[in-house]
Formats: C-alpha cells, sequence, structure tokens
C-alpha cells in the first residue's frame, strides 16, 4: 500500500457506517482468510461488495488475487496515522 | 505507559503476499538442473535398479519444476508485469508443458530446454525487480 500506508504505521481507523466511496483508504476481512485484515484503497464500489486494490499494483495483493470485497467486511475507514512522528497526519481519500 | 496506551489493538495488513512474497525462478532451476544430470546417470548406467530408481527420481523433480513454475506464474508474476513483459505468458506455459515433457523423456535434451526456458523467465524476473523485491538480501560476504 505504500506510498499511502506503510509498514509499522499506526492508524485510526473510524468505523464506516455507510458505504465506502472510491478512492478511501479501508479497513477490510481478507477474503481468503477471515481473521486477517488488510488495508487497501477503495477503487470500486457496487450493490455487497467493493473492488480493493493497493497503491503498489507491482508489488500488492488485492481484489486482482481474492476478489471483491463484501461490503459487510469493510470495518472501517483509515483516517489518520498518529505514529511514526514525521508522518502524522490526516489519510486523504483520492482517486 | 502512554505508547502501550497509543499502541494499536490490530494489525491489519497493507501489503506482501499471504505466504511469504519470496519467489526465484532459481527454486525450478534446481530441479530441472536435478533432472539434466539423472538422465545423464540414467544413460551411463547398465544397473536396472538404479536406472529404475533414476526414473522415479527425475519425474518427482520434473514435477517439482512445474510447480515451482506454477508459483512464479500464479502468484508472482501480476498484469502490470503481463503488460511490460507480454512474453512471460508464454514462457511461463511453454516451461510448464517441458516440465511435463522431461517427466516423460530421458532425453537430456528436453531438460537442457527446460532450463533454458527457465532462464528466460529468470531474465523477465530480474528486469521486473524480482531479485530485489522478493528476495532477502544475503549477509555481507556471505557469498565472494
Amino acid at each position: 500500500m505504500e506510498p499511502g500506508v506503510r509498514q509499522g504505521d499506526w492508524i485510526l481507523v473510524a468505523a464506516l457506517g455507510r458505504r465506502p466511496r472510491v478512492g478511501e483508504i479501508v479497513l477490510a476481512r481478507d477474503p481468503r482468510a477471515r481473521e486477517r485484515l488488510v488495508m487497501k484503497r477503495v477503487a470500486a464500489v457496487s450493490e455487497r461488495a467493493c473492488t480493493l486494490l493497493g497503491d503498489h499494483p507491482e508489488e500488492s495483493t488485492d481484489s486482482r488475487q481474492f476478489g471483491p470485497v463484501a461490503l459487510a467486511d469493510v470495518l472501517g475507514r483509515a483516517v489518520f496515522r498518529y505514529a511514526p512522528r514525521g508522518r502524522i497526519g490526516r489519510l486523504e481519500g483520492r482517486r | 505507559m502512554l505508547a502501550r496506551l497509543l499502541r494499536p489493538s490490530v494489525t491489519a495488513y497493507a501489503h506482501c503476499d499471504l505466504p511469504c512474497g519470496i519467489y526465484d525462478p532459481e527454486q525450478a532451476r534446481i530441479e530441472a538442473e536435478s533432472c539434466y544430470k539423472t538422465i545423464e546417470k540414467y544413460n551411463a548406467s547398465s544397473d536396472e535398479h538404479f536406472k529404475a530408481r533414476a526414473i522415479l527420481v527425475k519425474e518427482e523433480r520434473a514435477e517439482l519444476a512445474k510447480h515451482h513454475i506454477d508459483v512464479l506464474w500464479s502468484d508472482y508474476f501480476k498484469p502490470e508485469h503481463v503488460q511490460k513483459y507480454p512474453e512471460i505468458t508464454d514462457l511461463c506455459w511453454k516451461a510448464a508443458k517441458q516440465a511435463s515433457k522431461v517427466k516423460q523423456s530421458l532425453d537430456p535434451g528436453e531438460a537442457r530446454t527446460l532450463i533454458e526456458l527457465i532462464d528466460k523467465i529468470a531474465d523477465v524476473w530480474t528486469k521486473a525487480g524480482g531479485p530485489q523485491a522478493t528476495r532477502m538480501p544475503r549477509a555481507v560476504g556471505a557469498r565472494a
């Protein structure tokens, strides 16, 4: 997910309470192993599922491998990075 | 204390393949080299028991080579790689088929062809940045 999110980032995730929007970074269950959580960017949203993609397509494992993610499995939206200190800041959605 | 309070309560994966993300065509090459050498030894021997074992080992190694080629193809290479290096689709397909051929054959030439195809896959893997992205660096000086 670099450069959006890096290994070791501490991130505040807000409950979604609405449908995810294209461009925002979300926390979701990995459809291949549900106890595992992934953080990816929303690329498309349909009626019941969304497509999640990493920011770095050549390296990322995302919906291209694990398929669409059910909306019920999208747990929240990444809103703020509070560590490490040099990278503190709001996480902007982008398209 | 404060750090402990602030530490995130769950860990999410934003990167990395599910198993390990380590890929290297060398793994397939070693199995293909085994096939080559085993066929050589088979042809040089007149001991029927040894020859029977050689065939068994060769078929097993060829199957492993095929497996490692398939792992590269289905797990490592991504659509972006195919776009940049369109020859990779055909190379992996040919190499997997060649591994089947080596399984059936006792001709060292077939094993040689398999090694060459794996080398071509390795070229693409290297161009795609595989050595840096999918292997761990060696300890300095561990290999002269």
